[in-house]
């Protein structure tokens, strides 16, 4: 084996790709399409529900009301519930919501009346604010006629594992895994169709007529392959901010991640007998593959089957560097699961390709 | 023209397509989309608080929570699984109401009440499920609250849930994988196998194999987007006049598909033709998924003047006559592609140095 031989067809691989108007064009969209939306999505999370309150008499009492919850519910006062209404409506302020006390509100709860307070609901307002207002509005009757709760589980409540209030992961840090695989999974689509189109046009007969051996020729489209992926990844890596914490780990991440999209791009140019039949049997890996990267942007732990796609190990361990700052230790276990699915999708894939080529 | 070899193309056409992906494509995206936008996006953007309880007696906080709107409760068998499922995040908070936890309540006792949070929890829901325990016990407790609340609607009555924002979505990917990606696709793939070439040295003439590729793309594109309306529950009791929808906004896909089949050299331009025109097809959907962007722009946009009456009678329940002004439009944007199409097919015939 030959690495002259093997460069030799990496240059006319990576001639073929830059001729070729689709790549090209799909690789410059995805990387400004993906750096224009990273950047555009919110890099941070607001956790604070805004009511507008309609009384200026009111703030002093429900802010000591509800001082012991106050992160999470903040209030916003307007002089009059006409001003309140408009708000609402409008959005302002960003308030979700108003709460119109009658002017009297605080002498008749606290005289053992039953005043009305009148909610203002926006169209669309989820089920759950609802909630909040109704129980904040008793509480606040509650605690003006001076009766106290049963349980507290406002202050009284345990916090279980990080606490991250205040310090949310954005949409941003979620999708960033997503924004790399979707790119990763671009590059399985070109390796695969640069394989489909040298198997349709009996290239790789021409190529392997020659002094280069089947190993040489896998080798060097193994080379192109993770090159290729790993060469935009990195670089999309670096415009959306991913080696901002730990790059030596991110890279390897990365390069295993490349290893893995170039042994289904194989197995996938191997089965294409044209354009089409090469992008349907892309698309049949790139879809599950989609899915842990889907997965993270949704709370709580993936479901058991979702750890066995082999991307999982991609996205969790980019998650676990990128957003907690995990270290080497932290990620080897998943970094590990990785690497040996990659090894397996690429020997897989060449063994695959192999077969092929010898019956060309 | 004779509609005989048009119905021999088509014929073809519906006896080969079968085998070709394009066609599974075009049958399975329809279903992936409404699966992904109703289980997926559908969740993404509205999400309740989550909230397991372990009761260890038989509080009728338990009932209650479960009962609410807003409040995605679930009974956990233990405290160690509330615990680890709180930890993971897989629930917002837990509760545990120990035994007789109704009959201290009831005797003012104050008994002690397990309220869990996960550290991942955002701020806002944190305070939701505190505020809705606290008025559940509450409930318990049988304290009337010393006030009256009445919820008073205000604002847009035109509001549309995000699930709903996204059907013209899934309307467009049903129709433009038929209509448009199906024939520019089989054009392109003749011209590349030169089978084209072999059919148009017979009588048949190009305007006969576009009207039976055509046919085959728009009666596909039509069924196709029926049946993503009807997964999704979207035909407002109004299935004919969605056929007639549908029909106008496949032929007007359609014949932009064969423009492009027609164009395309080979199906590498044809794709790249596609990923970068496409935003321009996809643009109305933008607009409807974000309604607070000005609203004219969709409308310099032909596909619009097929998928607004769609979302016009599905969403807000508006009649046949509503909608006639822009489907009207849309049906002189047909009348207008025609000629097009057929300068294209002229100057396609020319490039294969064949006569019509």
């Amino acid at each position: 084996m030959t690495g002259s031989r093997i460069g030799a067809i990496i240059r006319k691989d990576l001639r073929e790709f830059s001729r070729n108007r689709f790549f090209v064009f799909i690789t410059l969209l995805v990387l400004v399409l993906y750096v224009a939306v990273f950047w555009f999505l919110p890099d941070s999370v607001d956790e604070t529900v805004r009511i507008g309150v309609s009384n200026t008499v009111l703030s002093t009492d429900i802010g000591g009301v509800t001082e012991s919850g106050t992160a999470g519910f903040a209030l916003e006062i307007y002089s009059s519930e006409e001003e309140l209404r408009t708000a609402v409506e409008n959005g302002s302020d960003d308030i979700v919501a108003g709460i119109a006390f009658p002017p009297d509100f605080v002498e008749s709860a606290a005289a053992g009346e039953t005043p009305t307070v009148r909610i203002l609901v926006p169209a669309g307002l989820p089920a759950e604010i609802e909630l909040l207002l109704e129980g904040a509005v008793s509480e606040i009757a509650f605690g003006l006629a001076g009766v106290a709760p049963p349980v507290d589980p406002i202050t009284e409540a345990i916090v279980l594992g990080t606490d991250r209030a205040g310090n949310q992961i954005s949409l941003q840090q979620q999708m960033r895994p997503m924004i790399l695989i979707m790119v990763l999974m671009v590059e399985t689509f070109a390796l695969a169709s640069l394989v489909a189109i040298e198997i349709q046009q009996r290239t790789a007969v021409a190529v392997l007529a020659t002094p280069v051996s089947v190993v040489e020729f896998l080798a060097a489209k193994g080379v192109f392959g993770v090159g290729l992926a790993l060469f935009e990844v990195v670089l999309l890596g670096v415009l959306i901010g991913a080696f901002a914490v730990n790059a030596p780990a991110v890279l390897v991440i990365l390069l295993f991640g490349a290893v893995l999209v170039t042994g289904f791009g194989m197995i996938a140019g191997s089965y294409g007998k044209d354009f089409m039949g090469t992008l349907m049997v892309a698309m049949l890996f790139m879809i599950p593959l989609m899915i842990p990267a889907f997965g993270a942007l949704f709370p709580g732990s993936s479901p058991a089957w979702v750890k066995i796609i082999p991307t999982y190990g991609l996205v969790d361990a980019m998650l676990q560097v990128t957003v907690d700052g995990a270290g080497w230790s932290q990620i080897a276990p998943t970094l590990l699961l990785l690497a040996a699915w990659g090894v397996a999708a690429f020997v897989a894939g060449a063994f695959i390709l192999r077969r092929r080529v010898a019956t060309l | 023209m004779n509609l005989q070899s048009s119905w021999y193309v088509l014929a073809r056409e519906l006896r080969l397509s079968p085998r070709s992906p394009l066609v599974f494509f075009a049958i399975a995206m329809p279903l992936i989309i409404t699966f992904l936008v109703s289980s997926v996006f559908g969740t993404l953007f509205d999400t309740s608080p989550s909230l397991g309880i372990v009761d260890l007696g038989e509080s009728q906080v338990t009932v209650a929570a479960v009962a609410l709107d807003g409040i995605d409760a679930t009974i956990v068998s233990g405290v160690d699984t509330l615990q680890e499922r709180v930890e993971a995040h897989d629930l917002d908070a837990g509760l545990v109401l120990p035994d007789g936890f109704d009959a201290a309540v009831a005797r003012s006792e104050n008994p002690d009440l397990a309220f869990y949070v996960s550290g991942e929890s955002l701020a806002s829901t944190r305070i939701i499920l505190a505020i809705t325990t606290l008025d559940l016990v509450r409930g318990v407790e049988g304290s009337e609250p010393p006030v009256t609340v009445v919820m008073t609607p205000v604002g847009d009555e035109d509001y549309v849930p995000i699930s709903d924002r996204f059907l013209p979505l899934m309307v467009i990917y049903a129709v433009m994988i038929a209509a448009m990606f199906l024939p520019a696709a089989s054009l392109v793939d003749e011209r590349e196998k030169r089978t084209l070439d072999a059919v148009l040295v017979t009588p048949t003439r190009m305007s006969e194999i576009l009207l039976g590729k055509g046919t085959y793309a728009v009666v596909l594109a039509v069924i196709l987007g029926f049946v993503t309306l009807a997964l999704n529950g979207a035909l407002a009791g109004q299935p004919g006049v969605m056929i007639l929808i549908l029909l106008v906004g496949s032929v007007m896909l359609a014949l932009i598909g064969l423009a492009l089949g027609l164009w395309a050299r080979d199906v590498t331009t044809m794709y790249t033709a596609i990923k970068g025109g496409g935003f321009f097809i996809f643009l109305p959907v933008v607009f409807t998924l974000f309604p607070g962007l000005p609203q004219w722009i969709p409308k310099l946009v032909p596909t619009y003047y097929f998928l607004q009456p769609i979302y016009d009678i599905a969403i807000f329940g508006h009649s046949f006559a509503d909608v006639v002004p822009d489907l009207l439009i849309g049906v002189a944007i047909c009348i207008a592609l025609v000629p097009f199409v057929g300068w294209v097919a002229r100057r396609s015939e020319r490039e294969l140095a064949m006569t019509v």
